[in-house]
């Protein structure tokens, strides 16, 4: 595999059955990707309950697509570019709740959420968690990697799994 | 030895679970200004006769009034706590009686309403400072 790396990452083989959502794919080679980040921590409230600001989180970088709605990603944050952490609501192809009616992702975008709720945050201190109902669907360039690990901690070590999108009335 | 432990595999990276910020900068001053220029509104609207004077007298009224009710509702839900009740028991019913007032002020020409809402703005900010509004939520020591 080393030939591969330095291409585009186009090479690398992508099973449509197994992950059939996202379609285009992060345009950094794949040793830009090695480059990480491979471990971070986590500032404010936003994705509380589950992950609490302080939390030491292992990610997976080489991620080229989103992952399947219900996992945690860093990304860069349109608009601010900051790394941000989010879940995976929705993908290319998708549609999502926005504003009383819908909006159609396309390819190569997710739709991101923040769990906490303003009330959760509010109690933490914080102020309204910040998602795509206010920057909008993020393209998978953005995409930095996919959270898979709590390292820290140390009482609340342990995998960072998938949650299903809430249901929508 | 534990600690360089820890320092190594510290992440370096910071992600953001971004919020809002509140910017915990609160002070009734605001309220009282916009509540000041209702009251002045309301005297120089008696002052002069004029249709289209009057009629933008009362366009700006009802502009600043919103804003006193803005600047009240900031104070009401993000500054106090419900731990501030101890020292103002009557908080809620002041903030109520408060923008119901403001309401009032943009519904009316009497000054003397103009005045009452002054008076509730300032009973909010007797409730600011006697839960410590004026060192914690300015900054360095304004207002002196």
């Amino acid at each position: 595999m080393t030939s591969d790396a330095g291409s585009t990452g186009t090479q690398a083989a992508v099973d449509p059955v197994a992950d059939p959502g996202g379609g285009r794919e992060v345009q950094r080679t794949l040793r830009e990707r090695l480059r990480g980040p491979w471990r971070v921590t986590v500032a404010e409230g936003s994705m509380l309950p589950d992950i609490a600001p302080g939390d030491w989180l292992l990610i997976d970088p080489t991620t080229r697509r989103w992952p399947r709605p219900g996992s945690v990603v860093v990304f860069r944050e349109p608009v601010t570019d900051d790394l941000a952490i989010k879940r995976v609501r929705a993908r290319g192809g998708e549609r999502v709740p926005f504003n009383g009616g819908y909006i159609a992702l396309g390819e190569g975008e997710a739709w991101l959420e923040a769990d906490a709720t303003p009330a959760i945050a509010a109690a933490a201190g914080y102020g309204p968690p910040i998602d795509s109902d206010r920057f909008g669907p993020v393209p998978v360039d953005l995409l930095v990697g996919r959270v898979w690990f709590r390292y820290g901690p140390w009482k609340r070590i342990g995998r960072i799994g998938r949650i299903g999108p809430p249901t929508t009335p | 030895m534990f600690r360089s432990v820890i320092a190594t595999i510290a992440p370096k990276t910071v992600v953001r679970a971004h919020c809002d910020l509140p910017c915990g900068v609160y002070d009734p001053e605001q309220a009282r200004i916009e509540a000041e220029s209702c009251y002045r509104i309301v005297e120089k609207y008696a002052a002069n006769e004029d249709t289209a004077y009057r009629t933008r007298a009362i366009a700006i009224k009802e502009e600043r009034a919103d804003l006193v009710k803005h600047h009240l509702d900031v104070l009401w839900h993000d500054y106090f706590k419900p731990e501030h009740l101890e020292a103002v028991p009557n908080l809620h019913d002041l903030f109520w009686q408060a923008t119901k007032q403001v309401s009032k002020v943009k519904a009316s020409t009497d000054l003397a309403d103009a005045k009452r809402l002054l008076d509730l703005v300032d009973e909010v900010d007797a409730a600011w400072k006697a839960t410590g509004g004026p060192s914690k939520t300015r900054v360095a020591g304004r207002p002196g």
